[in-house]
């Protein structure tokens, strides 16, 4: 089992809900304006955007960016306390009340998904009261990231296991899959040849981010055609 | 067991005792650590947010520092290797100030480590058995281990050479000389661990060329000497220690080599750089360029590089290097140059342009700068207080006293201006 995403940009539209969802779904602290405007705010999932050329020629990407949830972590490899790992089914995970906070796997991450916690996250109360329980929020000093919404695969695990059967491929979605309105995300299992995922991933438009550097990532980008 | 005892509370005494020279030298560091500490506390209370740091940009000014300490650490090894090696008398004298220097400076590493921390009071996830240290895998945790053995190892030998001293007995070289050959590759080691931490990143091309750790070791090789000529000057004027003229004059003749090939291997990485001229030009471009309007690094780095073929100059004509003023400069000018090309002329490209291209340009708060003064006056008030102990042992003014229990102190007073005690020693035998 290797839960992978493939995310088709022709159908992205650059909405944002997926970051919205995200945000919601797993605490992610609300950053400051003022701090946000020095480059700290926190987004597990952010929507990068990417300018090419200039106008009148000029072209404008977007693209959502998770955690690549490498198959060979480059921030796994480098943690010098195991805080962060890839998991049985090939999660790459952090251990929040282990992490020490040296922020090593922020250099070795490549794709600057990992988000450093600069200061005590504050919750207004009417924020507080809408925080999701499953989710941990994160102390001042360690490091977090996406998690492929793991709280959500051990619930429907839990469910499936009550009932004795197999997880279907639709219980357990990540926020921004489910809540993506295009349908351009896509998640499951890429080892499972009934999932989508599966056939999406080997589609000639598909392609990872910097492949040149190895880390073999599981979130597969299809193409835009022209 | 009685006689370490002894010897250690023979040491307090001695620190407590010394002119009033002294007395201000120590009372001016122990404020800058106050300061330095208060600092530190406020960063704990609020968060790293009180640095310049940032997801884009992660380390800055205290890894900076960390990293051109062990290379200022590792030099000690270019006073043992004349010393034990080739047994060179006027080196072998002093060899024992380059060992307290690397454990000044691998305390002051340390230190920069841990206040770079988010989670300082989780340090002992990295003890093995009681946390769980990630060896051999993680960088990380080879320099936790390299860098604790080599401080342990220079203070154990240092501290075995003086404890016998005192006891006016040989130090047994049977045990030291193992000790000490093992010290060799230990100090390039660190050197080469901390250099393959930055090296071992696919991410960040600044770093991941095959030539850093070299590069690191050649620029060890310069600022670690630099700094030690500089201090040995002001301990023979401030102290009774006798410092041959031929010893300074032979660690300058090596820093010439040495930046000779520090200065090779930068053109030969900004050669293939430039030449080549591929996407992971774009970080040396916004070093030495600037980049898409970016600058802040540029001057500085041409500063370190006129500073430091200045100073290879300076140190490779015989006439200008056994001149002290231009000795001194260039020492001053090595120093500072491999300050920046070692701290933040390494460290910060390695981040700016990010994957995504985009710049953020990272300069120190006022917070980090005292915390970093403040580490910088622990390990010059630790260099200070082994020096406070060692230099009387060598001189034969400290020694454990006729009844074997109480020490015999015959420096009273430490820090005094040589030239005038020179002058009136005359006088008193005139009279």
């Amino acid at each position: 089992m290797k839960w992978g995403m493939v995310i088709d940009l022709q159908k992205c539209t650059g909405c944002g809900e997926c970051v919205a969802a995200c945000k919601r779904e797993n605490n992610v602290a609300i950053v400051e304006p003022k701090e946000s405007a020095m480059g700290r705010t926190m987004l597990w999932m952010d929507m990068l955007t990417i300018y090419e050329g200039e106008y009148p020629r000029l072209r404008v990407r977007q693209i959502p960016r998770p955690c690549m949830h490498c198959d060979h972590p480059p921030c796994a490899k480098v943690c010098p306390v195991r805080a962060t790992y890839i998991n049985e089914e090939g999660i790459v995970a952090q251990i929040y009340p282990q992490c020490i906070g040296c922020r090593y796997c922020m250099a070795a991450c490549p794709y600057t998904v990992k988000s450093f916690n600069w200061y005590k996250p504050e919750w207004s109360p009417g924020i507080r009261n809408t925080a999701n329980p499953d989710v941990s929020v994160r102390p001042v000093g360690v490091v977090e990231k996406c998690t492929f919404c793991v709280h959500r695969r051990q619930k429907a695990k839990e469910q499936a296991k009550s009932e004795a059967r197999e997880l279907r491929e639709d219980e357990y979605q990540p926020a921004c899959a489910e809540g993506c309105p295009t349908g351009a995300i896509v998640f499951g299992d890429l080892e499972n040849s009934r999932h989508r995922v599966n056939h999406l991933a080997h589609s000639p438009r598909a392609t990872r981010l910097l492949e040149d550097l190895g880390t073999e990532p599981k979130v597969v980008y299809l193409k835009e055609g022209d | 067991m009685k006689k370490v005892w002894a010897f250690l509370k023979g040491c307090f005494v001695l620190m407590r005792k010394g002119s009033n020279i002294y007395y201000a030298w120590v009372t001016f560091l122990l404020v800058l650590m106050v300061i330095g500490t208060l600092a530190y506390i406020n960063q704990l209370y609020s968060g790293l947010i009180v640095t310049a740091m940032r997801d884009q940009v992660s380390w800055g000014f205290y890894i900076s520092n960390f990293t051109f300490l062990v290379g200022v650490a590792a030099a000690a090894v270019l006073l043992v290797i004349p010393a034990y090696v080739y047994k060179w008398k006027p080196i072998k004298e002093i060899a024992i100030l380059g060992e307290l220097l690397a454990v000044s400076a691998m305390v002051m590493c340390l230190l920069f480590v841990t206040v770079d921390l988010g989670r300082p009071d989780r340090f002992w996830h990295l003890i093995p058995k009681i946390g769980i240290l990630n060896f051999p895998q993680s960088l990380l945790a080879w320099d936790v281990v390299v860098l604790n053995t080599y401080l342990i190892l220079n203070f154990v030998i240092a501290g075995y050479m003086l404890y016998s001293l005192y006891y006016k007995r040989e130090p047994n070289m049977k045990y030291v000389l193992p000790l000490l050959l093992f010290s060799i590759p230990a100090a390039i080691s660190i050197h080469t661990v901390t250099a393959f931490l930055y090296n071992g990143l696919a991410a960040r091309p600044f770093w991941n060329a095959s030539i850093l750790a070299p590069r690191f070791l050649a620029s060890a090789f310069c600022s670690g000497p630099a700094f030690m000529i500089l201090l040995f000057q002001v301990i023979r004027k401030w102290t009774n220690f006798e410092i041959k003229d031929e010893a300074v004059f032979k660690v300058a003749e090596l820093i010439a080599y040495a930046m000779f090939i520090n200065l090779f291997l930068l053109g030969a990485e900004v050669f293939k750089e430039y030449y080549s001229d591929t996407a992971h030009l774009a970080p040396m471009k916004y070093l030495y360029q600037g980049l898409n309007g970016h600058n802040d690094l540029v001057s500085f780095i041409w500063t370190a590089t006129f500073f430091n073929v200045t100073a290879f100059l300076l140190f490779l004509i015989p006439q200008t290097r056994e001149n002290f003023i231009t000795l001194n400069i260039g020492s001053i000018l090595i120093f500072i140059g491999v300050y920046i090309e070692k701290g933040m002329g390494l460290v910060v490209p390695g981040f700016v342009p990010d994957v995504l291209g985009d710049f953020y340009e990272y300069s120190p708060t006022g917070i980090e700068l005292l915390v970093t003064i403040g580490i910088w006056a622990t390990g010059l008030f630790v260099y200070t207080m082994l020096l406070r102990i060692a230099v009387p042992i060598m001189n034969g003014d400290f020694y454990v006293g006729e009844d074997g229990v109480h020490p015999y102190i015959g420096d009273q007073l430490f820090l005094v201006r040589r030239a005038a005690m020179h002058e009136k020693a005359p006088d008193l035998l005139s009279q």
